[in-house]
């Protein structure tokens, strides 16, 4: 079986989330502020769901814009019934 | 099950074991209650000297040993800290004055209106005007600064605070104080809070519910993720009230079990709380169930939410059935005005940096 994957970038303070959900929104690529995932964090804090073919695009966007980011996460959708995962399948 | 309604039930298992306690001997409408039970803790060490409000908590025992045990097993107990630990135990210091005005933290706040007190609607109302003002100073971005990696010993020191607290509840040295009267007198049997204690510590680490978490993402972000947990808790609490403890059960301001209904300083108290929370990035059960985990600065900061029930008692600032003495309400003004104060020195000393930063970088 294929197996299927989602991104999500997370941050060191929230404002650099909100500056990074603006500066993406402007260059038309998805993105969608949440909590960080579970298996990301044991903290309640800020990410960004991103499409991870996206990749280089918010690298490159990040660092013209000297928005700093903690980490490009990927992650392997393991379990296909959870909520976190149909809103990934649904983009 | 979907993320909402595993928070939903993760919730409910709290507000749940909250009416239990309440029906099993806790004072009225706190079954469960972080900022009051520090408080009793704070007077059974000899702290404060307010003889009715003096009990080694066991619920928050076992909410540090459910907490610990969850992430020792995940192998998410890790020892991390740094993050400008002083000003987290002020931000705790004022955080515990703002709940002992209001009479409650959030927690209490939610099953207090689970079994009726309207006024601690009013107390919402206060504490998420003081999550919006702290959202404000997140966009503009305020941060106490990353933290790191620490030596591996200080993750234990806050179980094995709860340990001497646990050893102290059993043998009761003389030093060590409980109230024959009042609040601090009233208790579920030991073995069935240190039990149901240690459900809410793994339920809360599993899920990470924080009241000020839920509202921050519902305000910063359009998230209800976390605010469903708090839903849970409410609606578990309101239906097991409403079968175990009916007749305590009492819609309205007037007569509420260990509450106040002057509305200004309701609200107040609880902005301040909301406030504080925000800035240190966790309500205080969220900072317990951290420091449990091997968070330092979360550690810090419970001690600061300690010293700040015991100056409370110490000084005249804690409310009482009978309202806010004066004292407390001059301690939630200037509480409020240095939370500010310090996230607005915050913002403004961030950005000098990042200008000498850029002006290096030119």
């Amino acid at each position: 079986m294929m197996k299927e994957y989602y991104c999500v970038v997370t941050f060191d303070i929230t404002q650099h989330a909100l500056l990074f959900e603006k500066e993406l929104k402007q260059h038309n690529l998805g993105v969608k502020l949440m909590p960080a995932p579970r298996e990301l964090s044991t903290s309640c804090g800020t990410a960004a769901l991103v499409m991870c073919e996206d990749k280089d695009k918010i690298i490159s966007i990040c660092d013209k814009n000297s928005i700093p980011i903690n980490k490009f996460h990927k992650l392997e959708v393991t379990n296909k019934d959870s909520w976190f995962t149909k809103r990934i399948l649904k983009k | 099950m979907s993320g909402k309604r595993k928070m939903f039930f993760y919730g409910g298992i709290i507000g749940l074991i909250g009416a239990i306690l309440m029906k099993l001997g806790n004072p009225g409408n706190m079954g469960l209650c972080i900022a009051c039970f520090w408080r009793d803790i704070a007077g059974a060490l000899g702290l404060h000297r307010a003889e009715v409000v003096q009990y080694i908590r066991p619920e928050i025992i076992g909410i540090i040993f459910g907490a610990f045990g969850i992430s020792y097993v995940t192998g998410e107990f890790k020892a991390k800290g740094g993050s400008s630990p002083i000003v987290r135990f002020i931000l705790g210091f004022f955080l515990m004055i703002g709940a002992l005005v209001f009479l409650g933290c959030p927690l209490r706040m939610i099953l207090r209106l689970a079994n009726g007190d309207l006024n601690a609607l009013i107390g919402l109302a206060g504490y998420v005007t003081g999550i919006f003002i702290g959202v404000q100073f997140l966009k503009k971005g305020y941060t106490l600064g990353r933290s790191i990696e620490q030596t591996n010993i200080s993750k234990y020191i806050f179980p094995i605070f709860a340990l001497v607290l646990l050893i102290f509840l059993i043998i009761k040295p003389s030093f060590i104080l409980f109230s024959t009267e009042g609040p601090g007198s009233m208790g579920a049997p030991v073995i069935i809070s240190l039990i149901l204690g240690a459900v809410v510590g793994v339920a809360l680490q599993r899920s990470r519910i924080c009241t000020a978490g839920g509202f921050r993402d519902a305000i910063l972000i359009k998230d209800t993720h976390f605010l469903w947990g708090i839903l849970g808790i409410f609606v578990f609490a309101l239906a097991g009230n409403l079968v175990l403890n009916f007749s305590k059960f009492n819609l309205g301001f007037v007569d509420q079990p260990i509450a106040h209904n002057d509305f200004i300083w309701n609200f107040l108290g609880m902005t301040l709380v909301g406030l504080c929370s925000i800035l240190l990035g966790g309500c205080p059960i969220r900072q317990t169930i951290l420091a449990s985990q091997g968070d330092t600065d979360a550690a810090i900061t419970v001690f600061g939410l300690i010293i700040g029930a015991a100056f409370a008692h110490n000084f005249g600032l804690a409310a009482s059935a009978n309202g806010v003495p004066q004292n407390g309400k001059i301690a939630v003004i200037i509480g409020i005005l240095f939370a500010l104060s310090l996230a607005y020195g915050v913002i403004s000393s961030s950005k000098k940096n990042s200008n000498k930063e850029g002006v290096k970088n030119a």
